[in-house]
């Protein structure tokens, strides 16, 4: 058996037993909604027709619609989908990268931000699709032969390989996904009483029977799968980032992109896993399961993360300044100076300097706070891209096509409506399905043998302490006789 | 197997049906099978399962990928329609390099858990052969042969009681 430290703090509060653990996670899915479910939902489904009004409005009359011009070809369009790729981010990091490191607090949270994640690359991928302008040819960017109507994809082109990286993220994540659910499906399924919760967790369950043979070949593919969604994580963003770095747009061709938009990647996924972790833990009532100690630690990401981001903008500038190249240099200031300087302010008191509160302790365990700070965030994250997207290109090399961007209601719409399309999934993925992984919870919950030994060693602890306190207060009394 | 009936140790404590294994074994009895709603480490190596295969099917469908991605991008960039970007070279492999990577993440990805769902005989649909319903909620069994004129069932049940058994019982497979 794995030794475990019993001085150790417990992950999760309650004292639960594995059946609390089972009734408390499938509560959810075996009442009828709350009235806050009810609620939330009915906004996200009101925000999603929203989206699909406007995305069905730019279908029929074109990308005309929107506000882009000759020069700023690229806008909210493209600055939406960086932005939720990015947010699609941390779930396959807290659920890979976490597992590597053996960060075992990532067991409350890393089922809804994989959900999170799947959601948002969705989100993003809506956005592709969108700004294509004819959706009805997307399927040009695949390698198909010429026969089908466009001719063969060019592969050196940063943009194919988006499709390939996004396309790939999206399977392999919702793969990893639904192999970690697939235990817990089982869980739901030999609670069930209706017929067709029977029928339908029963059929997604493959029939899981807990053997150990199953659990043995499981357990060594979620390490692979969490091998092979590492590197993945980061080559995603990296792509996304090429798509703008191999491009000879001042402001866009920087060698520095990939790991800026990786650490931003990272810092906009956990902003949003924090938004919608400190409401789900109200809403279901798992602040047992998703406790202070875990938002702290997510702020901690946070606020490492948003540094890094912060770095990244300054590096930047120096490199801007040191290249010595004038359009480089123009691009930079006029970034930090010209008529979108509001948005560039956004963009540093968002990510740079507003994490920098989670220094302290009593900003990283107030959910209250954490949430604010989770909203600014993500809007501090938007408007990076926007920086990065409009300000570069509506001042280019030549003075004559310099213009401004202004957004219109619909693209808008599609904005706020993304949100509404991954509210709706949340929504849903919070009522049918265990929001939180039980299998992997149970086994750091500690049992009552375990309890007793840990009873004991905290009595250990304590006499030691108060035997030591008591000395040291007799040394204290007698320094201060004298 | 040459025996459909088992005797079924039923168990609250990850610890003890540990424990229980490892005598088991050591005593010579066929452990058939350990269930339980999440992995116990350790108790795969004490029952004597080898170490899955399924990292080499991972290497194998990781190199399947590359060859696939390698050939595909050569093949429709160089050999079928050499399209002319900028004078950009026609075969020029660093280019190729992030859809190799991301192919060989995508195959590998799928053609594991393929196996894995293979190798488990799961299907999507399929009914649970589940020994004890309350395997996926809160308690660990432990399956162990009754071979005819061999197996000691009352001794065995003592065993078993030994351990922190809450509950032993026959259960007969069908075929």
């Amino acid at each position: 058996m794995s030794y475990e430290s019993p001085i150790r703090d417990m992950l999760i509060t309650g004292g639960k037993t594995y059946s609390d653990i089972t009734k408390e996670i499938t509560r959810p899915i075996e009442n009828k909604p709350s009235k806050a479910w009810w609620i939330g939902f009915g906004l996200s489904s009101l925000v999603l027709a929203l989206w699909l009004f406007s995305t069905t409005y730019t279908m029929l009359v074109g990308i005309g619609a929107w506000g882009l011009n000759k020069t700023v070809g690229w806008a909210f369009d493209i600055t939406n989908f960086v932005f939720w790729v990015g947010i699609g981010h941390a779930g396959t990091l807290i659920s890979a990268v976490l597992l590597l490191f053996r960060q075992k607090w990532r067991m409350s949270i890393n089922r809804s931000a994989e959900a999170m994640t799947i959601f948002a690359v969705i989100c993003a991928a809506s956005f592709i699709v969108s700004h294509m302008g004819r959706p009805w040819v997307a399927y040009w960017p695949i390698p198909l032969p010429n026969a089908f109507g466009s001719l063969w994809v060019n592969f050196n082109s940063p943009l194919v390989w988006d499709v390939f990286a996004i396309s790939t993220y999206f399977s392999v994540s919702l793969v990893f996904w639904y192999v970690g659910l697939i235990p817990d499906i089982a869980t739901v399924r030999d609670r069930a009483v209706t017929k067709a919760r029977k029928f339908w967790y029963g059929f997604f369950a493959m029939g899981w029977n807990g053997s150990t043979r199953v659990w043995h070949r499981y357990e060594v593919i979620s390490l692979i799968l969490a091998a092979i969604s590492t590197p993945l994580v980061l080559s995603v963003h990296s792509i996304v980032s090429m798509d703008f770095a191999t491009s000879l747009v001042p402001g866009w061709h920087t060698t520095i992109f990939p790991p800026y938009f990786v650490a931003g990647a990272i810092f906009s996924g956990f902003g949003m896993v924090l938004t919608l972790l400190i409401v789900a833990r109200e809403v279901l009532n798992y602040k047992d399961y998703i406790t202070t100690e875990h938002l702290d630690a997510m702020c901690r990401v946070v606020m490492l993360t948003g540094t890094l981001v912060g770095l990244a903008y300054i590096t930047e500038f120096f490199v801007a300044a040191y290249s010595g190249v004038e359009y480089e240099q123009y691009a930079f200031i006029n970034r930090a100076t010209g008529p979108y300087w509001w948005s560039y302010w956004i963009m540093m008191g968002c990510n740079l300097v507003a994490p920098q509160v989670f220094w302290s302790r009593w900003a990283r365990t107030t959910p209250w706070f954490i949430f604010i700070m989770s909203i600014i965030v993500n809007i501090g994250m938007w408007f990076e891209r926007f920086v990065i997207i409009v300000t570069s290109l509506h001042r280019d090399f030549l003075p004559s096509s310099w213009t401004m961007y202004t957004p219109t209601i619909i693209e808008f719409g599609i904005l706020l409506g993304s949100f509404g399309l991954f509210f709706f999934f949340f929504f849903l993925f919070m009522k049918f399905l265990p929001a939180i992984n039980m299998a992997e919870l149970k086994s750091i919950v500690k049992t009552k043998h375990g309890l007793e030994l840990e009873k004991h060693y905290t009595d250990l602890l304590n006499n030691n302490h108060k035997m030591a306190n008591n000395a040291h207060d007799t040394k204290g009394d007698s320094v201060h006789g004298h | 197997m040459d025996t459909n009936k088992v005797i079924l140790g039923i168990y609250e404590d990850p610890d003890h049906i540990y424990d229980a294994t490892k005598k088991l074994i050591h005593d010579g009895y066929r452990v058939r099978d350990v269930y339980s709603p999440f992995a116990i480490h350790g108790i795969d190596r004490v029952m004597g399962i080898k170490r899955s295969r399924l990292t080499v099917a991972a290497f194998i469908f990781a190199m399947t990928g590359i060859t696939l991605a390698l050939t595909l991008q050569s093949y429709v960039s160089f050999f079928d329609w050499q399209i002319n970007v900028g004078g950009k070279p026609f075969l020029h492999i660093p280019t190729y390099i992030p859809i190799t990577f991301e192919l060989s993440i995508l195959c590998t990805a799928f053609g594991m858990v393929a196996c894995f769902f293979y190798v488990n005989r799961m299907v999507w649909g399929k009914n649970a052969d589940i020994i004890d319903i309350r395997v996926t909620d809160d308690l660990f069994v432990v399956a162990v042969d009754v071979i005819p004129n061999k197996t000691n069932i009352a001794a065995l049940s003592e065993l078993l009681k030994s351990k922190g058994a809450i509950e032993i019982r026959e259960k007969e497979f069908e075929d």
